[in-house]
């Protein structure tokens, strides 16, 4: 039995720079799994490629062994990747609420022709959207912002909302690139509680992307450490504090 | 009396082109200096059924409406892939090649334009055309064919992260735009009576854009609102016939300077916001009240 999002052998090069060389992880139901590395270690750039925004050279990424590789943006994320962003990619002009239902529009069927006119069907199904949207908003806590413009809201409660829209997608894989970024310690311990209540409620396996040690090792079940786009060292939390390659990386080396 | 109907159907006419622009630009976000030739094509499908094969009047609305439609999707099949500047260059290569093509035709006339159309467009019509089509684009907004158009104009890449299918939305959305602005072309040519070519060049799609910009970009009743303005100031402004193009366009420059956001930016005028601005304008009030005591 295969993991359930598995990438392997995966390389990437952008001209002469090996952004990324035969990277392979596993990402088992219901875990957490984070990437961490040095800035530049290529580990946006591995999300890119999961989730069809980079073609892949080499490798091949699966999805409950269905194969993801170099397929389309949309079609990754229907299949059921939804991701966040680690610049902050909230979509301006609608307002939080829309923000989080856009992403479950594609999901919903109804014609073109129930689009220009108020049909009871689309008015059902319109609803049922917003339902849900606020139901998210309210597993994210903010159901009291959702007539607000996104860019309003204070940068931690951003970071959240592009969490909710990306639920919103109905993903089995989640993945989230630095969440944590720019948020104080008493934010970061929120968020690891609401993502540990998420994964539960939502039935979610993620993969992470961070730098923050207290949420990287509170959460994860597995780590992998990657370096000038190559796997340094990969094992549980325990194993890579211990390990002394990654503390040579991070912390600089005794001499 | 009729100097008023006239206003009243030409004012109407574009206020459905500017519409049009609204779902492609406000909407979409796509730039297009073509569509008035969409506006032409509509004009002359109704303007050639009706003289040469004397169809009657509503089966020519359809029919431009159809042809209209469908030119906008073979155009918008290439077109619609291309990056915002890209597709605004080859919506106006498109245009001009249409309006030389129709300038050639000396079958509909060419450059001595067609005419004998009979004058069907009446201003109540026009009127009734607008709100039923203002309606439409107000459900359009607020579907989910809208909010995915809202949601890849401001940022194509998340929104194909979030599994929406950008280059079928914005076809789709040139499409039926286009199918719109034939049907304000058709209306065009029964109210002139008269098609000349020249009357739908790039420079009416660029009207359009300005005034979509002046009202406020993602406002559909901002739009509507400076389409009137910007309509009827030149009537307005008849008496200082000289200086009128000089005072429009000081308006123009002047909103687009302090107000770049357009007159309504994001604002959407109805009766849910009108009450709430009521409501908070009252309640402001009554704080200032409170304070001062």
């Amino acid at each position: 039995m295969s993991a359930l999002l598995e990438v392997n052998g995966m390389t990437k090069s952008f001209g002469g720079i090996h952004a990324v060389s035969d990277v392979s992880l596993k990402l088992e139901k219901d875990q957490i799994v984070t990437v961490m590395g040095p800035n530049g270690a290529g580990k946006t750039t591995v999300f890119n490629l999961i989730t069809g925004i980079y073609t892949v050279d080499r490798g091949s990424v699966t999805l409950a062994d269905q194969d993801m590789t170099n397929k389309k943006q949309e079609e990754i994320t229907r299949a059921g990747i939804a991701r966040t962003f680690q610049n902050i990619r909230l979509f301006n002009g609608l307002t939080c609420l829309e923000n989080v239902m856009c992403a479950h529009d594609p999901l919903i069927k109804y014609s073109l022709f129930d689009c220009i006119y108020p049909s009871p069907r689309k008015r059902r199904l319109d609803r049922e959207n917003r339902e849900l949207a606020l139901s998210y908003l309210e597993a994210i806590g903010l159901q009291d912002y959702k007539d607000e413009d996104p860019f309003s809201l204070p940068y931690g409660m951003q970071r959240k909302l592009e969490i909710a829209r990306a639920l919103a997608t109905m993903p089995q894989v989640l993945l989230l690139d630095e969440p944590a970024a720019g948020l104080n310690t008493v934010e970061v311990e929120d968020l690891m509680v609401l993502i540990e209540k998420l994964k539960k409620t939502f039935n979610l396996s993620i993969l992470l992307i961070d730098h923050r040690m207290e949420l990287v090792m509170g959460l994860s079940d597995y780590i992998y450490v990657l370096n000038f786009g190559q796997l340094l060292a990969e094992g549980t939390p325990q194993a890579i504090q211990e390990n002394a390659e990654v503390q040579r990386v991070y912390v600089g080396g005794e001499e | 009396m009729s100097y008023f109907n006239s206003i009243i159907s030409s004012v109407g006419i574009s206020l459905i082109g500017i519409m049009s622009m609204y779902i492609i630009t406000g909407m979409t976000g796509m730039f297009s200096l073509g569509q008035a030739s969409f506006m032409a094509v509509g004009a002359y499908v109704a303007g050639i059924l009706a003289v040469n094969l004397k169809l009657p009047f509503a089966l020519c609305l359809v029919a431009a409406v159809v042809v209209g439609a469908l030119v906008g999707f073979l155009v918008g099949l290439p077109t619609t892939r291309l990056r915002k500047d890209y597709i605004a260059l080859v919506t106006l290569a498109f245009g001009e090649a249409i309006i030389a093509i129709l300038n050639n035709l000396t079958a509909f006339g060419g450059a001595m334009g067609l005419s004998g159309i009979p004058k069907r467009t009446t201003p109540a019509l026009v009127i009734i055309s607008v709100v039923l089509i203002a309606g439409m684009v107000w459900q359009l907004k607020k579907s989910r064919f809208g909010r995915q158009c809202m949601a890849l104009k401001d940022d194509p890449l998340a929104a194909k992260s979030m599994g929406i299918d950008v280059d079928r939305i914005k076809l789709m959305s040139f499409t039926l735009a286009s199918g719109v602005t034939a049907y304000a072309g058709a209306l065009y040519a029964f109210n002139t009576t008269y098609l000349d070519p020249t009357a739908f060049t790039w420079n009416v799609s660029a009207e359009w854009i300005i005034i979509l910009v002046f009202g406020g970009i993602n406002s559909l009743t901002g739009a509507l609102t400076s389409g009137v303005l910007l309509g009827l100031l030149p009537e307005l402004l008849r008496a200082a016939s000289e200086w009128r193009i000089i005072i429009y366009c000081v308006i123009v420059l002047l909103i687009i300077n302090f107000r770049p956001q357009g007159l309504f930016g994001n604002y959407e005028l109805n009766l849910r916001t009108l009450g709430r601005d009521v409501k908070r304008l009252f309640t402001k009030r009554k704080n200032i009240n409170e304070v001062k005591k």
